[in-house]
């Protein structure tokens, strides 16, 4: 595993989530599959995003709130995945979703961290012979500190998680069926936990009603 | 393309001067704080124009950084509207005016955008790519497409609000209201809802894993379903708990 790699690109997930320009590659889907396909386990990678997909959908960053950041998380767990344990493991992947709903909230400290400097360093008196300059080189930094934040809190996290998801894992002895049903019940509540974003099963039982119909008979014909 | 040329000819900016300032509005969070939000970020994308309209006058190019460096905030992607109509305000307002402009607006395009784009526009993408990985696309497929899906609306936006705010100018308010932006938001949560509807019955027939599954723990997964869509996104912490608690407890018999 190139540990400076997965640095660099969640230090760039990190600058996707609210500095530059907000493309969605910081999605927990997008950023484990991507992190996991450079490793060649592209399926375990797109499963494990698909699970902190559905628990990220419910966050909302509006306005000044403060939320965990789950892009960064992501590309530490999928890392910490996939040192971890070299084939599919259900047990490895339910204790990776955990480690990564706690990791976004780390994440999320080190934002407002970096929030407070940027209070305190961009509202420094401005240079009166060029204060555009000034403000420039200011933002830049405040970009640079914000990729260097995301680069230091993915590889921790990779490195911690790795040797917790390993630890963990050899204590792990029961039944290949019981991690995937703990994950599924997590995963089904998340599907549901998404309906009240779109006005809840009140207001959209008819689109809601239509969409079970379409998911039955795809289930039906396939 | 043709609104920008006209708008910068109207009002004499060079179209590489708009074009910087639309390209500098994708670093507008960039130094996001709790104290202007993102005020230094919106000055920092106004300095192409401000540089401009200043061009020989740096007391006035010091006054008007300062001046747009204070508490501003909107949706990233509604920010170049403000940066569109606050840069025709900046040519033939006072200072005055164009402050009153600028907190007139930063509440709405933070909730327009946050009710459009953060709780429409985005999960309806995520959930379409999330039934595509539940339909067994290739990995590539569903990763492609839900960032091409989505980014074309994002930068169709972005665009769109730039043009629209140079367009308007002090306008921007009253011409908004008047496009259907209700009719948008009603048509996102009914695909959303669908989405979420077909994505269920996939989910609880076909478990991620195969040689799981039952009559029994379908059921629990249907409970768990009613009580996400009752309770929303305030189940994420008491569910991520209760999957705490059950792997430890799995863990524990493990080790016993």
């Amino acid at each position: 595993m190139n540990w400076i790699a997965v640095g660099a690109f969640g230090g760039v997930v990190g600058l996707d989530a609210t500095s530059f320009a907000q493309t969605m590659i910081s999605r927990p889907l997008v950023a484990a599959t991507l992190t996991a396909a450079v490793a060649g386990r592209p399926g375990e990678g797109l499963l494990l995003g698909s699970i902190l997909e559905l628990f990220a959908l419910v966050i909302l960053p509006v306005g000044a709130a403060r939320y965990p950041e789950s892009g960064t998380a992501a590309v530490a767990t999928t890392t910490a995945y996939l040192v971890a344990t070299p084939l599919l493991s259900p047990a490895v992947l339910l204790l990776a979703v955990l480690f990564s709903l706690l990791w976004e909230y780390v994440c999320g400290i080190t934002v407002v961290m970096t929030r407070r400097f940027n209070e305190k360093y961009v509202h420094l008196e401005l240079d009166a012979a060029a204060p555009d300059r000034t403000l420039e080189r200011r933002h830049w930094i405040a970009v640079f500190v914000d990729f260097a934040r995301a680069f230091a809190v993915t590889l921790a996290g990779a490195l911690i998680g790795a040797l917790a998801l390993r630890g963990l894992a050899e204590l792990w002895s029961l039944n290949a069926t019981v991690a995937p049903a703990i994950l599924s019940i997590g995963i089904s509540c998340m599907v549901g936990a998404s309906l009240p974003l779109f006005g809840g099963l009140r207001e959209r039982k008819l689109a809601f009603g239509l969409g079970v119909v379409c998911g039955l008979l795809i289930l039906l014909l396939r | 393309m043709r609104v920008v040329n006209s708008a910068a000819a109207l009002r004499g900016f060079p179209r590489a001067v708009l074009l910087r300032v639309l390209l500098r509005s994708l670093l507008i969070q960039g130094s996001w704080n709790y104290r202007s939000l993102i005020g230094g970020g919106f000055a920092y994308a106004m300095l192409p124009v401000l540089r401009f309209l200043y061009r020989d006058r740096p007391a006035e190019l010091q006054a008007a950084v300062a001046r747009h460096s204070e508490l501003f905030n909107s949706h990233p992607y509604l920010s170049p509207l403000a940066l569109g109509a606050v840069s025709v305000l900046e040519d033939v307002e006072r200072p005055e005016v164009v402050a009153r402009f600028k907190s007139a607006v930063r509440g709405s395009l933070g909730t327009l955008g946050d009710r459009l784009v953060w709780a429409g526009w985005r999960p309806v993408c995520a959930l379409f790519a999330l039934l595509l990985v539940a339909l067994n696309v290739p990995w590539w497929v569903a990763v492609f497409l839900f960032l091409l899906i989505y980014n074309a609306g994002h930068f169709a936006l972005r665009w769109w609000s730039f043009s629209f705010g140079l367009t308007h100018g002090k306008h921007v308010g009253e011409e908004l209201r008047k496009k259907p932006v209700q009719k948008v938001q009603h048509w996102l949560d009914f695909a959303g809802a669908l989405l979420v509807g077909a994505l269920l019955p996939l989910m609880i027939a076909r478990p991620a894993f195969p040689g799981w599954g039952g009559t029994l723990w379908e059921l629990a997964l249907i409970v768990g379903a009613i009580l996400g869509m009752r309770f929303g996104g305030r189940v994420r912490t008491p569910v991520a708990l209760v999957l705490s608690l059950a792997t430890i407890i799995a863990l524990l018999v493990s080790a016993l």
